[in-house]
């Protein structure tokens, strides 16, 4: 029995010591932020070996074919959780402790923390990096390089621009025509609605969800000028969208079950949801959660909030940061650049990992992004993807606390479908949270 | 006694053997201590102390992306401990946890036990052993069992679940009760059965000459003897309560009930994802005291009523 009583206090303290534990090695950070570096390459016939880890599944495969190829520089590398699940907080524990290792994956939205804690290197000064990343889509270099001129803190890994995914055959049926707009869209969902059915889902627990249409229609809910902070989550912008899907969630026109789990793909399998607004990477996920409706699906452009616009958003994608430790960041930068770059590695993290590459050639060059999709009724429906990235509005930017901007919005949003409080007031709140959360980390913040 | 006696002649050696001064028995004494202490100050002291350091440092910097720079904050970090809205919420939350959750909790313990001391020994064994068979079930895992039963798209009794709403709002906390209570049980119901196994024979059987029937044994005898255990048994709670992590983070997975603020367990958990280690370390501490007080306090007043 003591032994059972001993184990429940230590348990006890468990959320004591672990914090503590693993940033016990660390001295005070005093650091101060340098310009960018020179970044010389190591000296020619010196051995470099790398260290890499994400959570993209069959990367290792990428990863063999560049060691192959690069007898010099050899990468190590290790499969790890996704960043939210626990990577995140291993990064910032050996970014404190000074062991972060050289490589390392990191959604865009993480980034500017990553950078916050001096994380980061700029790798903007390496060699061949600002040639290097024209190739890029360029929204995604100007989240990379946090609008900075030079300043390159990653390389963009893959993207998640929008679409609307519907079932074609259901539409077609009840006459119901693909909305172009999301006016249409509303239509669309009474006369769904009117089948006994729900168009699509609003998940409460997919922060970044929202933000992704709110991006869509403009909104900015972060900048930063002359070392301050503004956050705007409740701008015109976002304002108009929340009150939207406030109205679609007030008249039932929306289910608001958890994004892409088996409660939503149930749904979809058994046509009580008809369309799904989603990344690039959602097709995958679609084709493997509701394999009942294999053939009757299509892509379509995301809808927008004035005909004739051509804007989308962003959902997920993520990027490989340089850690500020390493010691040959010219050659990370390197093999950052040829992973997510060249088009043999693109085509083996797609075909292993699923992803949409974040290159312009890439998207429209990989074989299979050009191939008939079959769960998709034989449609090419990467295309729609390629002409969405480059509509993807340039000027968002991350904040620095996203981790919990994205728990406290989830909150409300949570509270939100169950008719406490409306999205804007979640929107409002986790704002207000926020600035709280930026003021103790030392950041200034206008308000 | 023997293995004292091996280990003192092995090792005080040769002549010295029979003559055990004082000296060497303290010797002895660090010896056998000597692990435990160093595990538990690496593993237990030095981690309090480093994190009551951590809470009373606060980060510096200049600009947007300025790089942090740890300076000695006083009490700053207490200062928004106290003043967090959702700190106090999450402390009161699982202070509701504890009202709705241990009375039943313990109570049912109490008639088990009180039902194995009582029933037939043929079975004594078969029974101590089921109702004690939860708690070797990890708490993640009974909780993820236990949401399966709940979700109603999941569920084999779909019409309770989808007509009673139990992972909603108004319901979830009494979802999480019962997973908890599922788990936890057996475990006291153990600790107060001992107790009563440490009841002297003679006092039932005086009882029972004098007429008493086993409702009566159980009411005037029994439970009063085992207070003190049950005393025990709640002051664990309320420790366990406060602590509440696992089952209402995994039952996020199913309710939108859950926010990821919910018990203060969490809050630090968040906090320390953010990362603000300063921030997370002094909400444990403040936690870790007021875990002391109420356990302190609790013990204060059952043990005037008890044994005052």
């Amino acid at each position: 029995m003591a032994l059972y009583r001993i184990g429940r206090k230590l348990l006890a303290t468990g959320a004591i010591t672990s914090i503590a534990l693993l940033t016990a090695c660390s001295g005070g950070d005093t650091q101060e932020t340098t310009a960018p570096a020179a970044c010389a390459p190591a000296a020619s016939g010196e051995k470099v070996t790398l260290t890499f880890s994400s959570w993209v599944p069959g990367m290792q495969k990428t990863v063999d074919l560049w060691n192959k190829q690069n007898p010099d520089i050899q990468v190590q590398y290790k499969e790890v959780v996704a960043g939210q699940r626990g990577t995140y907080q291993t990064y910032a524990n050996q970014i404190k402790a000074g062991n972060a290792g050289d490589l390392g994956m990191v959604e865009f939205d993480s980034m500017p923390s990553f950078r916050l804690q001096d994380g980061l290197a700029n790798i903007g000064a390496c060699p061949g990096v600002q040639e290097g990343v024209k190739a890029f889509v360029p929204w995604t270099v100007s989240q990379v390089g946090f609008g900075e001129a030079g300043a390159l803190y990653g390389v963009p890994q893959d993207i998640g621009p929008l679409a609307l995914y519907y079932r074609k055959d259901l539409f077609e049926q009840n006459g119901i025509a693909v909305p172009k707009t999301w006016d249409e869209f509303y239509t669309a969902a009474k006369q769904v609605k009117a089948k006994g059915a729900t168009i699509t889902n609003f998940p409460p627990d997919a922060s970044s969800y929202l933000a992704a249409l709110a991006w869509q229609n403009g909104a900015k809910w972060f900048d930063n000028k002359n070392g301050t902070w503004t956050v705007s989550m409740t701008d015109d912008k976002t304002e108009q969208v929340a009150e939207y899907w406030q109205r679609m969630i007030d008249e039932k026109l929306v289910d608001s079950v958890p994004a892409l789990t088996d409660t939503q793909f149930k749904a979809l399998d058994t046509s009580r949801e008809w369309s799904v607004v989603g990344a690039a990477w959602t097709a995958k996920l679609l084709e493997n959660g509701s394999p009942a409706t294999s053939g009757k699906w299509a892509v379509a452009p995301l809808p927008q909030w004035q005909a004739g616009q051509q804007a989308s958003g962003n959902w997920g994608g993520s990027t490989t940061v340089v850690f500020k430790n390493s010691k040959h960041p010219a050659e990370a930068a390197k093999f950052a650049l040829w992973a997510f770059g060249n088009l043999d590695a693109l085509a083996l993290n797609n075909a292993n990992g699923g992803q949409f590459p974040a290159t312009t050639a890439g998207e429209s060059e990989l074989p299979a992004l050009n191939e008939p999709y079959p769960y998709f009724g034989g449609q090419v429906i990467w295309k729609t993807f390629q002409e969405a990235a480059p509509q993807v509005n340039q000027s968002w930017q991350w904040g620095p606390t996203m981790t919990q901007t994205f728990a406290d919005l989830s909150d409300g949003l949570s509270a939100a479908v169950n008719g406490k409080g409306t999205v804007l007031d979640a929107l409002t709140e986790a704002q207000k949270k926020t600035i709280t959360t930026m003021k103790s980390q030392a950041l200034q913040v206008a308000e | 006694m023997a293995t004292m006696q091996a280990v003192r002649t092995g090792s005080a050696a040769g002549a010295r053997r029979r003559r055990v001064s004082k000296r060497h028995q303290r010797r002895a004494i660090l010896v056998f201590l000597g692990p435990f202490l160093t595990l538990f100050a690496v593993f237990y002291l030095v981690p309090i102390v480093y994190s009551v350091y951590q809470s009373l440092l606060k980060v510096e910097r200049v600009g947007a992306f300025g790089a942090p720079r740890e300076i000695f904050g006083g009490l700053a970090q207490y200062q928004q401990v106290f003043a967090s809205e959702d700190f106090w919420a999450s402390i009161s939350r699982v202070l509701l946890f504890f009202c709705v959750s241990i009375p039943v909790q313990l109570g049912l313990a109490l008639v088990f036990a009180l039902l194995l001391d009582s029933a037939v020994p043929k079975w004594r064994r078969f029974f101590r052993l089921t109702f004690f068979a939860p708690y070797a079930v990890p708490g993640v895992i009974a909780a993820l069992t236990w949401g399966f039963l709940y979700v109603p798209s999941l569920s084999p009794f779909p019409a309770v679940a989808e007509n009673a709403n139990l992972l909603g709002s108004g319901l979830v906390m009494f979802s999480i009760a019962n997973v908890v209570n599922w788990v936890y049980t057996g475990y006291n119901m153990l600790i107060i059965y001992s107790a009563l196994q440490a009841i002297p024979g003679e006092l039932t059987e005086a009882a029972r000459v004098d007429g008493a029937g086993q409702f009566r044994i159980a009411w005037s005898i029994k439970i009063p003897l085992v207070v003190p255990a049950l005393i025990l048994t709640g002051v664990f709670s309320i420790i366990g309560t406060l602590q509440l992590f696992n089952e209402p983070t995994v039952f996020r997975l199913f309710s939108n009930a859950v926010a990821s603020n919910y018990t203060p367990n969490m809050i630090v958990y968040a906090t320390s994802n953010i990362p603000n280690y300063h921030l997370a370390a002094a909400y444990s501490v403040v936690l870790a005291l007021a875990t002391c007080v109420l356990s302190f306090l609790f013990l204060k007043i059952t043990q005037r009523r008890a044994f005052g």
